[in-house]
């Protein structure tokens, strides 16, 4: 075994507001199991869509087997064998198995699929890779359980022509068995001598499975270790230890010790038993990693998802669920994570987002009256410092750091003593997003409770008084703000032991 | 946060007041959207008054008022409905069924305001059902209102006695339809359709523009996850929609009964949606909802009217003017799309240009 099969050379990408890859270099060998792991936002899907050519690199190049794929489409980078196993499999619900994994791509006799050659190569594929009795090439779509779909990703991606193939965060939906099977698999296609990565949040597969772990950090790959090597707290070490969010101090404040939210008891499709409360002035943050829970939490809280059971109080009053507009009443607000689709109605006024939740009270006898709208959003749009050329323009228009302001501009007209901040400076610029701690910081002061969701670790630490961690549905105990650190609440969002 | 007191001082934002000049405060009534329209209005007029020396003269200009005062009357709670993202292609049917139950009730019950409120009432019902299939069982509210596009013209036949027009004799009825106030000297007078019909649209554009519940509108329909997360409650709000456009619908068709001295289960009524539709897209609004003005719905309206008026004053075929209104909704929802496509390419450009 020789060579590396896949060569990635001073590979950058950046988007408007971000920089996602910085001159990032890495080989995989042949044989070799190579692990990409990071935090959220670290850079791994980026990485893996450059690689199956979903996105263009900036600067850098992509060598496969010595062909140059730093260019080509989706498509061509497949043919040329760097195949990526998703981690949410795309089927069709009503054709069957053996379409699926030849969807684009069917063989045929003259100008008509060849059903016959297409299920005798699928049997063939499901051979070699050990899944013969696992499914029938004649399954149907929509009545495959994950593990299966999975399977045939997996299989969509072992067709013949393979090099690389990349999985990416193959074993979330599978279970400890099914689990085994695929790294029994792995081990087959490292004989075959193709490339693997192996993109994981689980770090005690990451340890079991691969060769070296390439560790990625804001774009940056970190180094790459030896798996024999090295152990798990070095690699989490690596992961984390930036500097906090330059300059950004909360102010001293003595908080009263009224309790003005209390959660309790929950449980939902995606939460078991999860409870906790947040005082008057109190900032609580909410880690864990993508897909962990904490929006939906944040939905159930808010009224806009169901529960099964669990309780909301407000200054001790209960809130029914089933409506926002029940939360609404009971003085909480949400900013939501996507403004664009559930924050914002974008071909509207400034004025008008501005003043959304709080239409009846800008009103009377049904009337909006402009002037006390003015009145109420003026300030607002002042003190947040929004950049807009008049109340009048659509919200659209506005970048994406003003744009999240409009939001918090309709939360705070609307006074709750509970706002609900969901990754509040996501896509917003350096700039905006101080003003927007610096907001945040106000509103803590002025006695608001805030539940304050973010992915962004040092944000996170800079603006909470206390820090409960989503790991597997469940909430940690509440760390305080003296005793957290990057690393203790990574290890516990990824399921470890603090 | 700056405190009440600052309020002088935050106006680096230029709040909206009320305009000085005479002719920006026209504008900004109309809306700068809405003037493209205006002008395609005038350059018509212009255009028939110097083919016919009959179009520009009071009793045909009047006439106009009175034909357009029907489609008019539906375009104005159709601007309700699609600005909230919906649509309402059971209009035409549910003034059918208006029309056939309010010439009973006249008739034969011999009640003119019975008549009137049966119409109404029985639209707003109708409309009530609409919204019903569209929020409980979820269809999708143009296949919803196809269906009982269908389902209210066979109930129209149905309350029509052997399935006929009934002929309605009332003078103080047919008074609504083809009456006039103010007919002084050779003033012809101002049909009553058609005042109705400007009360009508006053209060739409008031309630449209200036109420909660018209905010709401416009709010459900350019994000109804938005809206909904704001706290306002979608299924009572279709509920308000669709009655009211049912409501109007009754009412028009009551008027076309009052006009025709006749309860007709269609003939009065069959292609109005087309053009109902036709006018609140041309007057601005969008499909994807959010936008739309009941001012711009008029002159749409009217617009239509004053070409349909011109070709035949002009003794141009029907036929042509069928065309021209297909023509037109393609050009107006197309205007539209070409719109919200500069728009979005804009803020594609907005976003790139901030580095971070």
């Amino acid at each position: 075994m020789s060579g590396a099969i896949l060569e990635i050379s001073g590979v950058s990408k950046a988007f408007p507001n971000v920089r996602a890859l910085s001159n990032l270099s890495l080989s995989v060998e042949r044989g070799e199991v190579v692990a990409f792991v990071g935090e959220n936002g670290a850079g791994k899907s980026t990485l893996l869509k450059i690689l199956s050519g979903d996105y263009r690199a900036d600067s850098g190049t992509v060598v496969l087997d010595g062909q140059d794929i730093s260019h080509v489409d989706p498509k061509e980078a497949r043919e040329a064998g760097l195949r990526v196993v998703r981690q949410e499999p795309e089927i069709v619900p009503h054709v069957t198995a053996a379409e699926n994994i030849y969807l684009g791509e069917f063989p045929r006799r003259g100008n008509v699929v060849d059903f016959r050659e297409m299920r005798r190569r699928t049997a063939d594929l499901f051979e070699e890779g050990g899944f013969t009795g696992f499914l029938s090439p004649d399954a149907m779509g929509d009545r495959l359980s994950p593990a299966q779909k999975h399977v045939i990703e997996i299989t969509r991606a072992l067709k013949p022509g393979v090099k690389v193939v990349a999985f990416d965060e193959p074993t979330s939906s599978l279970t400890a068995e099914e689990t085994e099977r695929l790294f029994a698999l792995i081990r087959r296609l490292k004989e075959r001598g193709l490339g693997i990565i192996y993109v994981s949040h689980r770090m005690h597969e990451v340890m079991a499975i691969s060769d070296r772990v390439a560790v990625l950090r804001d774009g940056h790959l970190m180094g790459v270790l030896q798996t024999a090597e090295t152990t798990q707290e070095t690699i989490v070490r690596m992961m984390v230890g930036r500097d906090l969010a330059k300059g950004f101090e909360r102010t001293d404040t003595t908080r009263p010790n009224e309790t003005v939210l209390e959660v309790g008891g929950i449980n939902s499709i995606w939460h078991r038993d999860v409870g906790f409360t947040i005082r008057a002035g109190e900032i609580l943050g909410f880690a864990g990693l993508v897909g962990a829970g904490r929006t939906e939490l944040a939905k159930v809280i808010f009224g806009e998802y169901a529960r099964n059971s669990g309780t909301v109080r407000m200054l001790g009053r209960e809130v029914p669920p089933g409506s926002p507009a029940k939360a609404i009443r009971s003085n909480i607000g949400f900013a939501p994570e996507d403004r664009k689709g559930e924050g914002l109605i974008l071909v509207r006024s400034v004025i008008e987002n501005a003043s959304l939740a709080v239409f009846s009270a800008l009103s009377r006898w049904g009337i909006l009256r402009s002037r006390m709208m003015v009145e109420t959003v003026a300030p607002l749009i002042a003190s947040l410092d929004i950049k807009t050329p008049s109340l009048e323009q659509e919200v659209g228009k506005l970048s994406g750091g003003n744009q999240q302001k409009v939001v918090l501009a309709r939360w705070l007209a609307a006074k709750p003593r509970v706002l609900i901040l969901d990754e509040p400076t996501r896509a917003v610029d350096v700039g905006a997003k101080a003003e927007i701690y610096r907001l945040i910081d106000d509103l803590a002061k002025s006695g608001m409770a805030i539940m304050l969701i973010s992915s962004e670790m040092p944000e996170l630490l800079a603006l909470s008084d206390r820090i409960v961690v989503m790991h597997g549905g469940r909430l940690s105990a509440p760390i305080e703000k003296s005793a957290a650190t990057e690393e203790g609440i990574l290890r516990l969002a990824l399921g470890q032991a603090a | 946060m700056a405190n009440m007191s600052d309020q002088g001082t935050a106006g680096q934002i230029a709040a909206p007041r009320a305009s000085s000049n005479p002719l920006r405060a026209v504008t900004q009534f109309i809306g700068p959207e809405n003037l493209s329209l205006l002008i395609a209005l005038v350059v018509l007029v212009v255009l028939i008054s110097t083919q016919t020396p009959y179009f520009f003269v009071p009793r045909n200009l009047l006439n106009v008022g009175m034909n357009i005062s029907v489609v008019g009357l539906l375009a104005v709670g159709m601007t309700f409905v699609i600005v909230s993202n919906g649509l309402d292609i059971s209009v035409g049917s549910i003034a059918g069924v208006a029309s056939i139950s309010s010439a009973i009730m006249v008739t034969y019950l011999h009640t003119v305001p019975g008549g009137i409120l049966v119409g109404v009432a029985l639209g707003a019902v109708l409309g009530a059902v609409n919204a019903t299939i569209i929020t409980y069982l979820r269809v999708n509210p143009v296949v919803a209102t196809l269906a009982t596009l269908s389902a209210y013209q066979g109930l129209a036949f149905l309350i029509a006695p052997g399935g006929r027009p009934i002929g309605v004799l009332d003078q103080n009825f047919a008074l609504l339809g083809s009456g006039r106030l103010f007919e002084v000297g050779t003033f012809p007078g101002i049909p009553i359709s058609f005042i109705l019909l400007v009360v009508a649209a006053i209060a739409g554009h008031f309630v449209l523009r200036s109420t909660v519940f018209g905010r709401s509108v416009y709010a459900m329909g350019g994000n109804p996850a938005a809206a909904r997360l704001a706290g306002i409650n979608l299924t009572r709000m279709k509920y308000y929609i669709y009655i009211l456009s049912g409501a109007l619908s009754g009412l028009a068709g009551v008027i076309v009964t009052a006009r025709t001295s006749s309860g007709q289960p269609t003939s009065g009524t069959a292609g109005l949606e087309l053009e109902t539709i036709t006018s609140v897209f041309l007057g601005g609004a969008i499909l994807a909802g959010g936008k739309g003005t009941v001012v711009g719905s008029m002159l749409a309206v009217l617009l239509l009217g004053v070409l349909s008026n011109g070709m035949n004053l002009l003794g141009i075929p029907t036929f042509y003017q069928l065309v021209a209104k297909g023509f037109l909704l393609v050009v107006a929802v197309a205007i539209g799309q070409f719109r919200m496509a500069r728009a979005e390419k804009q803020q594609a450009k907005t976003a790139a240009q901030v580095k971070s």
